[in-house]
């Protein structure tokens, strides 16, 4: 049995930062792309605690950990509040229709 | 009292901007939810502004880090450089909240106006603390707070599709360029175990050659800052968001948080790059990031898109959203030389950039409160019909070229010598060229103003005395500083004190 | 009076006629009586001026107030490589005070003139705009510190002089003059254009002060005196075409196109005075050399003029020489090294020549804008007013004792004896007395043949009448001025006068000793500011005043006796002498044919250059293309429209090009904002590929 260490951690966190780099880019509906940004900011969640555990640096990572997620409702918070909106404006929320603004 | 405990009660006194516009921010959210009464809160909003200015300059002297930690490093670095971003930053709000009175355009949000002054404040809370902020945490949380701000400025007008299509494409655009920012910023802690800029700065001195782990984390906090400052390639959500946000946010956004953008870049390289300074104040580099050649090409980049992409533009806002950019340009191009000649150069630029820019908002607020549209072919004949909007406009777009007598030519003048004295003459050529590039579409501007033949029969259009005042306090330092300059240079260079080395 | 009072004072003085030129020009549409905005300007300007005049020569005398404030500083910002630093400023000292009351005296006068002279002219507000204008650049000349601010001055005078020189721009020769006085004074700035560049080059300054300190301290252009001489006399070049000095004389007799109360002010008193004010300003940096150069441009713009004068029949285009002439004069004494004198006749000068044209304007409105003094003649009882200030005049310009030009002539001839018989430069001691009483014959002969005699032209002087008070008073008070009492109480020397002994000393020069005239090196070793000339200079002057007053009183009064002789009394006939010497006189009526020498050199030079190029243009140049041409229609034939692709696509090529950047980027900007993150993340893995390398 192999050891859980840092390094798969951070595969881990990679292959989640770009899961959400992917959703963002792929999915139709805006509040696919918002929990795509939410996979963004976990990843980096996971890197400061795995950092903070594995490197002795201290509580400093679980800390950035503790705001980013606060952060990451208020800004979720926001986003829905907007993709509501967007909604009463275009009857729609898939993000591609959404180009009147554009050149 | 123990040791800790003393520095943080220490620390609130260097923090009393800060505290103020909390205790605004607060105030107004109260007013608001108690009174209901909209007439008063621009006033009370703009007692406030003037309260922390005075707040600022009395402790502009300062220069300490504020929530020291045992290493001697804090959280926060006050210290002139960063005052003197903070009174840019507030001279802004000043003049966007009197935009804000005066646009026709807020009149449908009327009733929901404490909303809108409650979250400007929390943008220059924001802004403070990016401008103080040397500790990546705090970094962090202050790019957040000024973007979730702006996010909801910006798609104020909530039955605008227009706006509520910006504000969507920003928090989207926005929420995944400060993730990558935070990736970057969680590699860093990783490379250096500490979260404190000052700190890094004496781990990073052991890097003697470019290190691929720094330049990935380096170019992923930059697409963090990069956004903020829509440099090119961070840039794409600039034009959209600045076409669709109320005329008024789009103004704040090109000024305030730009700046406030610019400083959080020179303290990251400032302090955590630059191992020493020479005599004649260029710096010495860290060599883990090759952070000069990056600046060079991104600066490039940017002008010349920004310059280039703004040609063929029909809307104002719009085309003006595109010389925002090729003006963080020029910024970044001061920036890049790397001595603190490039700093006066960037300093000076923005007293300057604060002045036209805002002016320039300012005519296309007026202008569309009076015949409501920023479409370009609508101000034909407008110059006449309007005399003093048109040569106001005039000079603002002059400036914004850079061609004397007017204050945007000393702007650039200083970052060209700059450029130029560090011998870095194919940046300082491609600079003058894509002053060449602008001035055609700013001119264009003043073609139709004054050249195009309006569609219709027009009447004459009256401002009032007050609008007129405004336009000319904004105009007329234009021209006197463009001639006069030498305090605006007294000033700057006894705000070049940047904490640390 | 405090510093701080006389810089608030100085500025007033400067900045008014601005606000002045402003208001008039902007609201001179709207409202008829707004000229009068700007003559109450003026006045508040001239009161100033005499003000800061009577605190400054009355009580502080010697003291120097400069202001000015850093416009660009390099050197503090930091900057190793490229770094000066570039002041501006105004200075008031005593030659600058006293030019600031000579100047706005005489633009009062001449705005009140010209409100009775240009009476129902349709751009009667913009006329008095444009004096404004004018009075505003010339207080920049005066008060400036600095050779930035004098040389864009020095531009702002040349474009206001030609502004109102083409006043009547209807007239074909007004618009012409215009041209031809601003071309002119375009050859002559070039030539200060090149000093200034050699200046700031050496001294990365452009304050005068700072420049004269640097130069005191042995640093000189290119390191060689020789440098220094031509960076002098470059910097004169802007003085020669201002002041019209030879070979650039030719425009101020075509500049009498315009209104003659402009002629008084611009042409006579103060602009022209402009470049000789512009020599006493710089006068310490020029070199022996220099100076020599300068006196000899001097002395033959003195002679040369004269001689034209003496046959000229327009009233005013004999004062026009005679103005070039007086300025040669000027030009003439300072070179010798009579600094004191050169500044000193430009003042009296200064009232005197305005008053003659201001006179001569006088003369011409009573004569319905006739010019010709052939056709004038008896209007001395029709003009009595008139007719007795110009008598002062040209008294004055005469150098008779008793009046102004008698103390600053005598000093320039006694000069003029001193210089010949240090340096044994003898011609141009020969040249004063001759102009001097070529002027004296030439004056009284304008005066005789105006004002004397039998009316020649009936009708116009039967309609004659004196001018009305708005134009006699400002005669009057020039007159006045042309008396000795304003300068000095003894009426022989102006030496003892408060003018020399207090006001005005010579400079030291400040260019190496071995540079200099001997005679500017002191030979005490006490360097005394007041002793600058070696004692044997000193003594040497002082001996030849008395041979000078006798010998210059017996030559003009000569010149007036023979005026009087032939056009008063006419014993002898003024055709008769024509004849007898007709070949001199035919070369000084066609004004020693120096129009159509430049029209037979110059112009036709390149006018001769502009046909090889049309004809190159013409046959070579489309030659090539029709040939380009026919070859790409060869092409065309194959495959059409191949022409219009290459011609028109080469030549829109560069608007091309940025405009297809500027499609293509704006067709990056999709609207979509999941393509906008793609090509952020895109351009980020580009970024780390890039500097990974």
């Amino acid at each position: 049995m192999m050891e859980v260490g840092l390094q798969h951690f951070l595969v881990v966190s990679a292959i989640l930062f770009s899961l959400g780099i992917f959703g963002v880019v792929t999915r139709k509906n805006a509040v696919m792309v918002l929990m795509g940004i939410e996979l963004i900011l976990n990843a980096a969640n996971i890197n400061f605690i795995a950092f903070a555990k594995y490197g002795n640096f201290g509580f400093d990572g679980q800390l950035i950990a503790l705001f980013v997620i606060v952060l990451a409702a208020a800004e979720a918070a926001i986003a829905l509040a907007i993709v509501l909106n967007i909604y009463k404006n275009f009857a729609t929320v898939n993000v591609d229709e959404i180009n009147k603004l554009k050149e | 009292m123990s040791q800790p405990l003393a520095y943080f009660f220490d620390s609130l006194y260097l923090i009393k901007p800060e505290t103020s516009i909390i205790g605004f921010l607060v105030l107004i959210l109260l007013y608001d939810l108690i009174f209901k009464k909209e007439k008063w809160l621009p006033y009370i909003s703009l007692f406030g502004l003037v309260v922390t200015l005075f707040l600022i300059i009395e402790q502009y002297g300062y220069n300490k880090f504020a929530f020291q930690s045992s290493t001697n490093f804090g959280m926060m670095a006050i210290d002139p450089f960063g005052a003197f971003f903070k009174i840019i930053i507030l001279l802004s709000s000043i003049i966007v909240i009197l935009f804000s009175i005066l646009s026709k355009e807020l009149d449908v949000a009327r009733d929901r106006m404490g909303e809108y002054y409650t979250l400007i404040f929390g943008m220059i809370l924001g802004m403070f603390l990016m401008v103080s902020a040397s500790d990546l945490i705090l970094i962090y949380i202050a790019v957040e707070l000024v973007s979730l701000s702006s996010f909801v400025l910006a798609g104020f007008l909530k039955n605008d599709s227009r706006s509520s299509e910006a504000s969507l494409k920003y928090i989207i655009f926005g929420g995944v360029s400060s993730g990558i920012m935070l990736f970057g910023i969680s590699i860093l802690y990783g490379i250096t175990g500490t979260t404190n800029l000052y700190e890094m700065n004496s781990l990073l001195q052991n890097f003697d050659s470019t290190n691929i782990l720094m330049i990935l984390t380096m170019i992923l906090i930059f697409a963090g800052i990069g956004y903020k400052i829509s440099a090119v390639p961070f840039h794409f959500w600039t034009p959209d968001v600045y076409e669709g946000a109320p005329v008024t946010i789009t103004a704040y956004l090109s000024v305030a948080s730009k700046a406030a953008g610019i400083v959080l870049l020179i303290r990251l390289i400032k302090s955590t790059f630059v191992s020493q300074k020479d005599t004649f104040g260029y710096w010495e580099m860290i060599p883990a990031f090759d952070w000069q050649g990056f600046l060079i090409i991104i600066s490039i980049l940017t002008m010349t898109i920004g310059n280039f992409s703004a040609l063929w533009q029909s809307n104002v806002k719009r085309m003006l959203a595109y010389s925002s950019i090729a003006h963080a340009g020029y910024i970044l191009a001061a920036i890049a030389v790397l001595s603190d000649q490039g700093l006066v150069g960037v300093m000076v630029y923005f007293i300057i950039y604060l002045l036209m820019n805002l002016g320039a908002f300012l005519i296309v607020i007026v202008i569309k409160n009076k015949i409501n549209s920023e479409e370009l072919e609508d101000y034909d004949g407008l110059g006449y019909r309007m005399p003093l909007v048109g040569v106001a406009f005039t000079i603002f777009l002059i400036s914004l070229t850079g061609i004397p007598p007017t204050a945007g030519f000393i702007g650039k003048l200083y970052v060209f010598i700059a450029l130029v004295d560090a011998k870095m003459l194919v940046l300082a050529v491609i600079m003058l060229l894509n002053s060449v590039v602008s001035l055609y579409y700013y001119v264009r501007i003043l073609k139709h103003l004054y050249l195009n033949k309006p569609k219709a029969e027009t009447t004459d259009i009256e401002l009032s005395f007050s609008l007129k005042l405004f336009i000319l306090v904004l105009a007329v330092p234009n021209i006197i500083f463009g001639l006069y300059f030498a305090p605006i240079l007294e000033f700057v260079k006894t705000s070049l004190i940047i904490l640390g080395i | 009076m405090s510093e701080y009072n006389y810089t608030l004072l100085a500025l007033l003085v400067f900045f008014l006629p601005l606000l002045g030129f402003l208001v008039t020009i902007l609201l001179g549409k709207k409202f008829s009586k707004i000229y009068l905005f700007e003559v109450a300007i003026i006045t508040i300007v001239l009161i100033l001026s005499i003000v800061i005049g009577f605190f400054k020569l009355g009580f502080q005398v010697d003291e120097r107030i400069i202001s000015q404030f850093t416009w660009i500083d390099l050197k503090s910002a930091g900057t190793p490589y490229t770094s000066f630093i570039i002041e501006l400023g105004i200075v008031l000292d005593n030659i600058s005070v006293i030019m600031l009351f000579v100047v706005s005296l005489v633009s009062t006068l001449v705005h009140y003139f010209s409100i009775a002279y240009m009476k129902g002219d349709p751009r009667f507000n913009r006329y008095f705009a444009y004096l404004g204008l004018f009075t505003f650049s010339m207080m920049g000349i005066v008060l400036t510190h600095n050779f930035l601010m004098m040389y864009i001055f020095w531009e702002l005078v040349g474009v206001s002089s030609y502004l109102l020189i083409g006043f009547w721009y209807e007239k074909d020769s007004a618009s012409d003059a215009a041209k031809k006085a601003f071309l002119a004074n375009r050859v002559g700035d070039l030539g200060m254009l090149a000093g200034l560049l050699i200046l700031f080059t050496t001294y990365h300054t452009f304050t005068i002060d700072n420049v004269f300190g640097q130069i005191a301290l042995g640093v000189l252009p290119f390191n060689s005196e020789f440098w220094l001489t031509i960076m002098g006399v470059l910097l004169f070049c802007g003085a020669i075409g201002k002041s019209a000095q030879l070979p650039l004389h030719v425009w101020l007799p075509d500049a009498m196109e315009g209104p003659t109360p402009v002629s008084a002010l611009i042409h006579a008193a103060t602009m022209v005075a402009a470049g000789v004010y512009l020599v006493t300003r710089i006068f310490p940096l020029f070199t022996g050399d220099a100076l020599l150069f300068i006196a000899v441009v001097g002395a033959l713009s003195a002679l040369i003029p004269a001689t034209i004068a003496l046959t000229q029949n327009d009233i005013k285009k004999v004062l026009a020489y005679s103005t070039i002439s007086q300025l040669g004069y000027m030009i003439m004494a300072l070179g010798i090294g009579s600094y004191f004198y050169g500044y000193f006749h430009l003042i009296t000068h200064a009232f005197f020549k305005a008053g003659l044209f201001l006179a001569a304007g006088s003369v011409i409105h009573a004569m319905h804008h006739e010019q010709d003094i052939q056709n004038m003649g008896g209007l001395r009882k029709k003009l009595p007013i008139t007719y007795a200030t110009f008598l002062v005049f040209c008294l004055a310009i005469s150098g008779v004792p008793l009046t102004s030009g008698f103390l600053s002539k005598d000093g320039i001839l006694a000069g003029a004896l001193a210089f010949g018989s240090l340096t044994g430069h003898y011609l141009i001691t020969v040249v004063g007395f001759t102009v001097a009483m070529l002027t004296a014959f030439y004056m009284f002969r304008l005066l005789i043949l105006t004002f004397h005699g039998k009316p020649k032209d009936k009708h116009a002087y039967d309609h004659a009448h004196e001018s009305p008070a708005l134009m006699t008073v400002p005669l009057i008070i020039l007159a006045v001025l042309s008396f000795f009492a304003f300068y000095s109480f003894n009426p022989t020397t102006a030496e003892k006068g408060w003018v020399f002994e207090k006001w005005i000393q010579t400079p030291e020069s400040v260019v190496p000793e071995s540079a200099r005239y001997s005679f500017m090196v002191p030979e005490s070793e006490i360097r005394d500011r007041k002793i600058i000339h070696s004692e044997t200079y000193t003594k040497t002057v002082h001996d030849a005043h008395i041979p000078a007053v006798i010998l210059s009183l017996l030559l003009s009064g000569f010149g007036i006796l023979v005026a009087f002789t032939i056009y008063y009394w006419k014993k002898i006939s003024a055709d008769k002498i024509a004849n007898s010497l007709k070949p001199l006189y035919k070369f000084s009526l066609n004004k020693w044919y120096f129009d159509e020498l430049y029209d037979k050199t110059f112009i036709a030079f390149t006018m001769f250059l502009s046909k090889i190029l049309n004809w190159f243009d013409a046959k070579i140049i489309d030659g090539v293309v029709n040939g380009a041409a026919s070859v790409t229609r060869g092409f065309s034939k194959i495959s059409g429209g191949f022409d219009t692709i290459v011609i028109d696509g080469f030549v829109n090529f560069s608007a091309f090009f940025s405009g297809l950047v500027g499609i293509v980027l704006r067709k990056m900007q999709t609207g979509k904002v999941q393509v906008y993150i793609v090509l952020l993340i895109f351009s980020i893995v580009i970024l780390i590929f890039y500097f990974s390398r």
